[in-house]
């Protein structure tokens, strides 16, 4: 590989408008397709500093920066249009967090990839409405916290506690939120607000291992670790009052509850298990790639379809758990207040996947195409009027959830045309570490961060106190300037802001 | 429970850290010898889902691991002891010994008797979760040379 010093690479990067950069091919070998990336100024500083760094002279051992992920992502075979980082883009395994990227399903070369999905397979954000508001609330939050700390299972080791056997979880795995709405635990109308009604239907459990299946079936239900919450959020600001209206929020103040999981120790196996096949499709296939952990196969071959089967069971199996969960915050709601969740309004706003690979039409040089649309770190945001939106969303757009990091404001956006035509459909998803966990460990007191939240009027109930200093909201990027540079480069639009007041975390 | 002579209760001494990645944790563990650095690097993912000192030796469940090189190798090392946490028994270690190593041949292979407890919350201190064993950035310096023996990891959390 050729290596260049930072002016050098930096005169393959081209800034197109005060949001969007261009990668031109040639940044890193056999680039199919250009690469993009929207940041605004305070993030692009970020993301060439990271840059700089890695190209600092006897740098060995250090991982690639995101700007060169994208690069590499750009080179995979049958990719189409470009390789796009969102505002939120930092490190991952192979792709960065935050990249999407397509591929031609009709072209036989092109791949799916594992690490254009992510180990957490439909990592997501799920928003629920009530018609509380904050001074209902207020009285009882610290019991209304703990409340819900003691319903849903958090952190390491938790067990769910949702009844299920091994015949449950294979049905699960098959239905999704049917299975949910079969025993009970959900609304018919919660499905109706989630991306794929809650279902993928091309899933095989058979295709899943049997070690997949034992790490997941004693985690259903459970929150899980890491940057996965549970919070109490009051609307702090509404920008779109139309939209707003649609979802059921009417104003400044009322009460709304998000979960942000994943699949849990179900799909981190399903992933890790096709990572291993790949590298031997890989070979098999003769598909070179600039990274050995860009693993992927074609997607006609068995090892890409096999993956794709097992990656939509471990999306209904997310599914699932997120409902469980919405099943555990409504028990807890109608307990604290003696009403039931109905007359609360406890309605599913919508649920969005942030980790996923999807089979989606879109506009390639003015011809439809059928996409496999890889989201890592990267929400789906339909425009108004597409046909795979509820028809509740028909004219405002697909909302669009951007959970923020404890104690920072989450957002609620929707999908525009814009965003279709340039992104395919795709925004941000949250905040994007800024800080490593082990420098937030060293330089953030556990004390201080906890002072800060109550300074902030936010209860907090937390499984690991480490985790409270590797979470703290200085090791993210600013979720607003992740948020607004979405919304100013046009790729989503600003609905809703929400604030925090009560965060239950592993 | 079996009982367990003051050898096997006896905790090796720490030989591991945990170094900086943005979003997961790169583990770097050492030792006198490969087979120790190995033993150190597992006990290095363990203690990041808890506290060790909190774990009490009651049973040793065996593993064994297979690879067709020393990545390979330590990758499905690391991802049976993970395995060994997340499902039945759920069982956290504070110690590993690894009674076969061979890293010689066509099939490199692991024997190891993991010493610990089934994880019980209250009892131990929820740390992070471990999600995945990844490649990434992977290093093993196996220098018999001037026996310098240390291994990188990152771990997806």
């Amino acid at each position: 590989m050729v290596v260049r010093n930072y002016n050098q690479e930096l005169e393959f990067l081209e800034k197109i408008n005060p949001y969007c950069w261009r990668i031109k091919k040639g940044f890193q070998p056999n680039m199919n397709v250009e690469g993009v990336f929207y940041v605004n100024q305070t993030l692009e500083k970020l993301m060439l500093d990271e840059l700089k760094n890695a190209c600092r002279p006897g740098m060995v051992g250090g991982f690639l920066p995101g700007v060169k992920q994208i690069a590499n992502v750009a080179a995979l075979p049958g990719i189409v249009g470009k390789s796009v980082g969102l505002p939120d883009i930092h490190s991952g395994y192979g792709f960065a967090i935050g990249n999407m990227a397509a591929f031609d399903i009709n072209d036989p070369k092109s791949v799916v990839s594992p690490g254009g999905v992510g180990f957490d397979i439909n990592c997501g954000v799920r928003l629920l409405r009530t018609n509380l508001f904050e001074q209902d609330v207020l009285p009882v939050k610290e019991q209304l916290a703990q409340s819900l700390f003691d319903h849903i299972p958090v952190g390491v080791g938790s067990k769910g506690i949702i009844p299920m056997n091994s015949k449950d979880l294979e049905e699960a795995l098959e239905m999704g939120m049917d299975w949910s709405l079969r025993e009970g635990y959900i609304w018919a109308e919660d499905k109706e607000h989630c991306e794929e009604y809650g279902r993928m239907l091309n899933a095989d459990p058979s295709k899943v291992s049997m070690r997949a299946k034992k790490r997941g079936l004693p985690q259903l239900g459970t929150l899980g670790a890491g940057n996965h919450y549970a919070e109490i959020q009051v609307v702090d600001e509404i920008f779109d009052k139309w939209a707003a209206c649609k979802m059921g929020i009417e104003e400044v103040g009322q009460v709304c509850v998000m979960i942000h999981s994943g699949s849990r120790g179900f799909g981190h196996q399903v992933a890790t298990d096709a990572l291993v096949q790949m590298e031997k499709a890989m070979k098999r296939d003769n598909i070179e790639t600039n990274d050995r952990q860009l693993a992927c196969a074609r997607i006609s071959s068995v090892e890409g379809q096999d993956y794709l089967k097992s990656m939509a069971a471990a999306a209904n199996f997310a599914w699932v758990n997120r409902s469980s969960m919405t099943f555990l915050s409504r028990q807890a709601f109608a307990k604290q207040f003696h009403m039931a969740p109905d007359d609360l309004d406890m309605q599913v706003i919508y649920d969005v996947s942030h980790n996923i690979a999807k089979v989606e039409e879109h506009i390639v040089d003015g011809k439809q195409k059928t996409l496999l649309v890889h989201r890592k770190g990267s929400t789906r945001a339909f425009p108004p009027h597409h046909p795979l939106i509820p028809v509740d969303y028909q004219l405002t757009g697909q909302p669009v959830l951007i959970g923020g990091t404890m104690g920072t404001c989450s957002y609620v956006l929707t999908g525009t045309e814009q965003g279709m035509s340039e992104t395919f459909g795709s925004t941000c998803h949250g905040a994007g570490r800024a800080l490593s966990r082990a420098k937030s460990r060293r330089n953030i007191e556990y004390t201080e961060v906890l002072r800060k939240m109550e300074d902030m009027g936010i209860s907090i109930r937390v499984a690991s106190p480490k985790l409270v200093m590797e979470e703290a909201p200085e090791s993210y990027k600013n979720v607003t300037d992740v948020v607004n540079t979405c919304h100013a480069a046009g790729i989503s639009k600003k609905a809703i802001k929400l604030r925090p007041i009560a965060v239950i975390k592993g | 429970m079996p009982p367990y002579t003051p050898e096997e209760l006896a905790l090796p001494s720490k030989k591991y850290e945990y170094l900086d990645h943005t979003a997961d944790v790169q583990l770097h563990s050492w030792g006198d010898t490969l087979k120790e650095a190995f033993e150190q690097c597992g006990i290095a993912m363990f203690g990041y889902m808890t506290e060790l000192e909190t774990v009490d030796i009651r049973q040793n469940p065996e593993i064994e691991a297979t690879g067709h090189d020393l990545e390979s190798l330590l990758f499905n090392f690391l991802n049976e002891l993970l395995f060994l946490f997340s499902s039945d028994p759920f069982v956290v270690c504070s110690k590993l010994d690894i009674t076969e190593f061979s890293t010689e041949g066509e099939e490199l292979r692991i024997k190891c008797k993991c010493y610990g407890e089934e994880f019980a919350l209250g009892k131990h201190p929820q740390g992070t979760e471990v999600k995945a064993i990844t490649y990434s950035a992977m290093q093993i310096i196996n220098d018999t040379e001037n026996n310098k023996f240390e291994l990188f990891v990152i771990i997806d959390i």
